[in-house]
C-alpha cells in the first residue's frame, strides 16, 4: 500500500470570499472509521462533499485509490454517502430505494431485487421492502439509507450526521449498528458529526476541526487526555483552561502567574519555553479534588460553588475564583458525602502539576 | 359581551351578503340558461332546454369549440414545459442578472391584457402571422407560463434539498437524474400546471379575440354574441364553459392535496 | 440547493434558454414593437414604420384623449376605493371571526370566479340589471324604481366589483390572517378599543398586503374594457375602449399604441409609487 486510501492534498476551499477550508492535508486510511468532528460551520462537511464531488476544490488535489478525482463528476465517484436528511426518494418504496444505486450501474431487474433484498434482510427490514418510505419509522428509514448506499458494495461510505433526526435510544442502538457493520465489512467509513459522544463512541480515528482547520488528529482518547491546543481543549471534554505568563523555570517546571492564582505546570520536552512567555495549559475536570478545607500543596484555588449538573454518578460543579476565572470539576456522587455543598462558603480545588496539561499557542 | 356578538354576527352576515354578490352573476346565468325568456325578469319564464339545443346545433359554436380546445391543449403543453424549465433553473442555478431572468418571466401578469392583445396583434401581423391559431397559442402561452412556473416551483420547494445530490452520488447522471427522480417528483405539479394554465387559455377573450382573426375560440363568439345583442345562448355556453374550467382546476386541487397529505406523512 | 455552475454547461442551458428566447420574441418584442409602432404613420389604410412624431401630438393635443384619460384614472381610483372598502369588513371577517377551516373554505369560494368567464358574468349583471329585468321587476313589487343601471357610472362600478372582489378579498384575508395575533391581544390589553385597535394597529401590520391589493385592483380596473362598455354605455370612452375603437373600426393602430404606451406609464408609475409606500419602513 503506497498512499492511503484518501488524501487530500493541501485542498482549500472558497465560497466566493469566504474561505471554508484552508490548506488542509487529510490521509483516509483503508478499512478504517473515521469521524470528522467540530462545531457549525469548522468545514467538516465541506470536506466531505468534496470528497463526494458535490463541491470542487479551489486549489489542492484530491485522491481516491491514486487517482486524482478534482475533475471527476459526482455520479463517475463511487462514493456514496448517507444523508442527515436520508434523501429517501418519497415516490419509490424501500426495496427500489435500495435498488438505485444497482440501477444506475446498468445492473438486470433481477440482479438488482436480489441484493437489494439480501441488503434489507440484513438490516432486519426484509418484511418492509416493498412499503413506501413515507410508511415507515424514522429508524426504518435510516437503515433503507444505510442499505442505499451499502448495495453496490463501494470501496468507501460518507455519512453526514445521520444520527442527528433520531431519538436518542435508537441513537445508541444505531450506533452499535454501524459500529458492527463497519467491523463486518471492512470498508472505510467517514463519518461527519458535531457530537463528541458519536464520535468517540464509534471512530477509530478522529479529526477535529475549527474555522475551516484540522486542529487535531488522533485516537478518541488520545485527543481526550491531550488536547493540542486551545480550540480542541475547549470543544473536546470538559476542561479548565487557564492562560498567563510564565515567571521562572526550574527542572522543567514552570510557574505561571493567571489572574487565578499562580500554579506550577510540567512542561513537555519539545516545548521552548523562556522567562515571559505566555503559556496556556489545561486541566481536565475529572483530575481536579475538591475539599472544603484547604489542602496543602501547589495549585490550590479557592472557589464559591455557582452550580451543580447531577447526571446519575457524576457530577459536575461550575465554580468561580475570586477574580471570576470559572473552573469546573467533575466528581463521583459518592465523593461529596462528607462536603455539605449548601453550607460550605469556601470550596478548594486541588491538582498536581503532572496533570495540566500544556497547550500549543 | 352582547356588543361583541352582535358584531361577530353582524360581520358574518357581511360576508355572506358579499359571496351572494360575487354569486349572483354565476348563479344567475345558470339559472337563465335554462329559463325561456330572452329577457329575463321576475317571474321567471317556464324551464327549457332550448338555449343548450340552439348551441348544440351551431356550428359556429362547434368550431369555436374545437379551436378553443386546440389551443387550450397546445398552451398547456408549451406553456407548462417554459414553466417547468424556468422553475427548474431557478430551483438549481444563483447567476448574474437571475433577478433580471425572473422578472422577465415573471412580468406578463403585470400587463394588462388589452395592451397584449393590441402589442400581439400588431407584432403578429408584422411577422406574417395574424389570425392563425398557433399565434392565439404562442400569446396564450406568454400570459400562462408564469403560472405554471409558480405552480411547479413550488413543488419543488417542497422536495428534500438533497434529492437530487442523492441521485448523482449513486450514479445518476444529471440527465438522468431529471429523469429518474426530479421529474417523477413534480408530476402532480405538472399535471396541476397543464390543468390550469388550460382553463385559463380557454377562458381568456381579449387577447383572442385581437390576435385570432376568423379562427375564434369559444370566448371570442361569446364576445361577437354578445356585442350583437341580447342572447340568452351566452349563458349556456358560458355555463359549459365553466364546467369545463372547473372540471379542470379540481383535478388540480385534488392532484395537490392528495400528495401533500402523502408527503406530510413522509 | 442552488450553486453557481464554474462554467456553463449544455445542461443549464437547456433549461436556462427557453423562458429567455422565447419571452424576447413573443412579450418583449411585441412590446417594443407598440412602442415603436407610436412613431408609424398610416398612410390609405395601410401603415408604414416610420419615426415621426405626428400621433403623439395629434392624440395627446385632443381634448377627448385627455377626458378619456381622467375618466379612466378617475374610475379606475374609485375601483380601487370602492373595492378595498367593500372587501375590508369580509377579510376582518374572515380572518378573525371565523374558524381557519371556514375560512379555507371562503377562499377555495372566491377562486371559483377566476374561472367563470368574466365575459357571461357581465352579461348577467346586463340582464338583471336592465330596466326591466328582475331588480327592477323586484323594486317594483315594494313600488320603488324602476331605475336606470345600465348606461352608467353605477353600471361601471358594478362591472369593476365583479371583476376585481374575489381578488381584493384574498388579499386582504391572506394579509390579515397573517398579522401575529398577540400584538392585537397586546394592544387591548392596553385598553385600546376594539375600533381604534382597527385602525391604529392591524390597518399599519397588513399594510403591505393592503396596498398590493389595491395596486391589483387598479391595475385591473385600469385595463378592462368589459365594464365600461357593456354596463357603463361605452361613452364617454375610458382609454381600453379607446384602444379597440382605434384598432377594431379605425385601424389606427399607431393611435392606439400611443393610448397603450400611456396607460403603461401610468400604471408602471402607480405600481412604483404604492409598492414604495407599501415597503416603506417608518424611522
Amino acid at each position: 500500500m503506497s498512499e492511503p486510501l484518501v488524501v487530500f492534498d493541501n485542498v482549500v476551499k472558497r465560497f466566493g470570499d469566504f474561505t471554508a477550508v484552508h490548506k488542509m492535508h487529510l490521509d483516509i486510511h483503508e478499512g478504517e472509521f473515521l469521524a470528522l468532528m467540530g462545531p457549525s460551520g469548522c468545514g467538516k462537511t465541506t470536506t466531505l462533499r468534496m470528497l463526494a464531488g458535490l463541491e470542487q476544490p479551489s486549489e489542492g488535489e484530491i485522491r481516491l485509490a491514486g487517482q486524482v478525482m478534482n475533475d471527476v463528476k459526482p455520479h463517475e465517484r463511487d462514493t456514496p454517502l448517507v444523508w442527515q436528511s436520508l434523501a429517501l426518494f418519497p415516490f419509490l418504496n424501500a426495496r427500489e430505494n435500495v435498488e438505485f444505486g444497482l440501477k444506475m450501474r446498468g445492473a438486470d431487474a433481477a440482479t438488482r431485487k436480489s441484493k437489494a433484498l439480501n441488503w434489507l434482510d440484513r438490516l432486519g427490514l426484509a418484511d418492509f421492502a416493498e412499503r413506501p418510505v413515507d410508511q415507515l419509522s424514522g429508524g426504518q428509514r435510516q437503515r433503507v439509507a444505510l442499505a442505499r448506499a451499502l448495495v453496490t458494495e463501494p470501496q468507501i461510505l460518507l455519512l453526514d450526521e445521520p444520527l442527528s433526526a433520531l431519538d436518542a435510544h435508537l441513537v445508541i442502538r444505531m450506533q452499535g449498528e454501524l459500529t458492527r457493520l463497519q467491523r463486518e465489512l471492512g470498508i472505510t467509513f467517514v463519518y461527519v458529526t458535531h457530537s463528541q459522544s458519536e464520535a468517540f463512541a464509534m471512530a477509530d480515528r478522529v479529526v477535529i476541526m475549527g474555522d475551516g482547520v484540522i486542529a487535531q488528529t488522533g485516537a478518541a482518547r488520545e485527543i481526550y487526555r491531550n488536547p493540542a491546543n486551545r480550540f480542541v481543549a475547549e470543544f473536546v471534554g470538559r476542561n479548565n483552561i487557564l492562560a498567563g505568563t510564565i515567571s521562572s523555570i526550574a527542572r522543567g517546571v514552570a510557574k505561571v502567574e493567571t489572574p487565578a492564582g499562580e500554579f506550577k505546570v510540567h512542561l513537555p520536552p519539545v516545548r521552548q519555553a523562556a522567562d515571559g512567555d505566555a503559556l496556556s495549559f489545561a486541566i481536565s475536570a475529572d483530575l481536579v479534588h475538591l475539599t472544603d478545607k484547604e489542602p496543602t500543596g501547589d495549585n490550590v484555588v479557592p472557589c464559591t460553588l455557582i452550580s451543580e449538573e447531577f447526571v446519575g454518578s457524576v457530577i459536575t460543579l461550575f465554580l468561580e475564583s475570586a477574580d471570576g476565572t470559572e473552573f469546573k470539576a467533575q466528581v463521583q456522587e459518592r465523593e461529596l458525602a462528607n462536603i455539605d455543598l449548601k453550607d460550605t462558603k469556601t470550596l478548594y480545588l486541588s491538582w498536581p502539576a503532572s496533570s495540566a496539561h500544556v497547550l500549543e499557542d | 359581551m352582547g356588543s361583541d356578538r352582535t358584531i361577530k354576527w353582524f360581520l358574518r352576515g357581511y360576508v355572506l351578503l358579499l359571496f351572494c354578490f360575487i354569486f349572483l352573476p354565476i348563479f344567475a346565468s345558470l339559472v337563465f340558461s335554462f329559463n325561456s325568456q330572452r329577457f329575463p325578469t321576475v317571474p321567471l319564464g317556464s324551464f327549457t332546454w332550448h338555449w343548450y339545443e340552439t348551441i348544440w346545433n351551431d356550428p359556429d359554436v362547434w368550431d369555436a369549440v374545437r379551436t378553443s380546445i386546440i389551443v387550450s391543449l397546445c398552451t398547456s403543453l408549451l406553456a407548462t414545459f417554459i414553466g417547468f424549465c424556468t422553475a427548474y433553473t431557478d430551483y438549481r442555478y444563483n447567476f448574474r442578472f437571475k433577478g433580471g431572468f425572473l422578472a422577465l418571466a415573471l412580468l406578463p401578469p403585470t400587463i394588462p391584457l388589452i395592451i397584449m392583445a393590441l402589442a400581439m396583434l400588431a407584432w403578429f401581423a408584422k411577422i406574417g402571422a395574424s389570425g392563425q391559431v398557433w399565434s392565439i397559442i404562442i400569446a396564450h402561452t406568454v400570459l400562462t407560463a408564469p403560472f405554471a412556473m409558480a405552480v411547479i416551483r413550488l413543488r419543488l420547494n417542497q422536495m428534500d434539498a438533497n434529492l437530487e445530490s442523492a441521485a448523482w452520488n449513486l450514479g445518476a447522471s444529471e440527465w438522468t437524474a431529471m429523469r429518474e427522480v426530479i421529474v417523477p417528483f413534480v408530476k402532480p405539479s405538472i399535471i396541476s400546471a397543464m390543468c390550469l394554465t388550460a382553463a385559463v387559455s380557454f377562458d381568456e377573450f381579449a387577447v383572442a379575440w385581437f390576435v385570432s382573426g376568423l379562427n375564434k375560440t369559444v370566448p371570442v363568439i361569446i364576445l361577437e354574441i354578445v356585442t350583437g345583442n341580447i342572447d340568452p345562448q351566452v349563458n349556456a355556453i358560458g355555463t359549459f364553459v365553466f364546467i369545463t374550467s372547473m372540471t379542470l382546476v379540481i383535478i388540480a386541487q385534488v392532484l395537490i392535496m392528495t400528495r401533500e397529505k402523502k408527503d406530510a406523512q413522509a | 440547493m442552488a450553486q453557481t455552475p464554474r462554467k456553463l454547461d449544455g445542461y443549464a442551458l437547456t433549461w436556462r434558454l427557453p423562458i429567455i428566447v422565447w419571452q424576447l420574441l413573443f412579450f418583449i418584442g411585441p412590446l417594443l414593437f407598440m412602442i415603436a409602432m407610436t412613431f408609424f404613420l398610416v398612410k390609405n389604410y395601410r401603415m408604414h414604420e416610420a419615426f415621426e412624431m405626428k400621433n403623439w401630438f395629434k392624440m395627446l393635443s385632443r381634448g377627448f384623449f385627455w377626458d378619456s384619460y381622467f375618466l379612466t384614472l378617475g374610475l379606475a381610483t374609485l375601483s380601487t376605493i370602492c373595492a378595498t372598502v367593500i372587501a375590508f369588513p369580509a377579510a376582518y371577517a374572515l380572518s378573525f371571526k371565523v374558524s381557519a377551516n371556514v375560512r379555507r373554505w371562503a377562499i377555495f369560494l372566491l377562486i371559483i370566479p377566476f374561472f367563470t368567464s368574466y365575459l357571461v358574468r357581465t352579461f348577467s349583471w346586463y340582464v338583471i340589471l336592465a330596466e326591466s329585468g328582475p331588480i327592477n321587476a323586484i323594486l317594483g313589487y315594494i313600488g320603488l324604481g324602476p331605475y336606470t343601471m345600465l348606461n352608467t357610472k353605477f353600471g361601471t362600478m358594478v362591472g369593476y366589483m365583479t371583476l376585481t372582489l374575489p381578488l381584493v378579498v384574498i388579499l386582504q384575508t391572506v394579509s390579515l390572517a397573517n398579522i401575529d395575533k398577540s400584538l392585537i391581544e397586546a394592544a387591548h390589553n392596553l385598553g385600546c378599543g376594539r375600533t381604534r385597535t382597527v385602525f391604529t394597529v392591524i390597518v399599519p401590520l397588513a399594510k403591505t398586503g393592503l396596498i398590493i391589493a389595491a395596486v391589483f385592483c387598479f391595475i385591473l380596473s385600469f385595463g378592462d374594457f368589459v365594464a365600461p362598455y357593456y354596463l357603463g354605455g361605452s361613452k364617454p370612452p375610458t382609454l381600453p375602449i379607446m384602444i379597440i375603437d382605434t384598432t377594431k373600426s379605425g385601424q389606427q393602430w399607431p393611435r392606439a399604441a400611443v393610448v397603450a404606451v400611456m396607460m403603461m406609464v401610468t400604471l408602471f408609475t402607480v405600481a412604483f409609487a404604492a409598492i414604495m409606500a407599501a415597503y416603506r419602513k417608518k424611522a
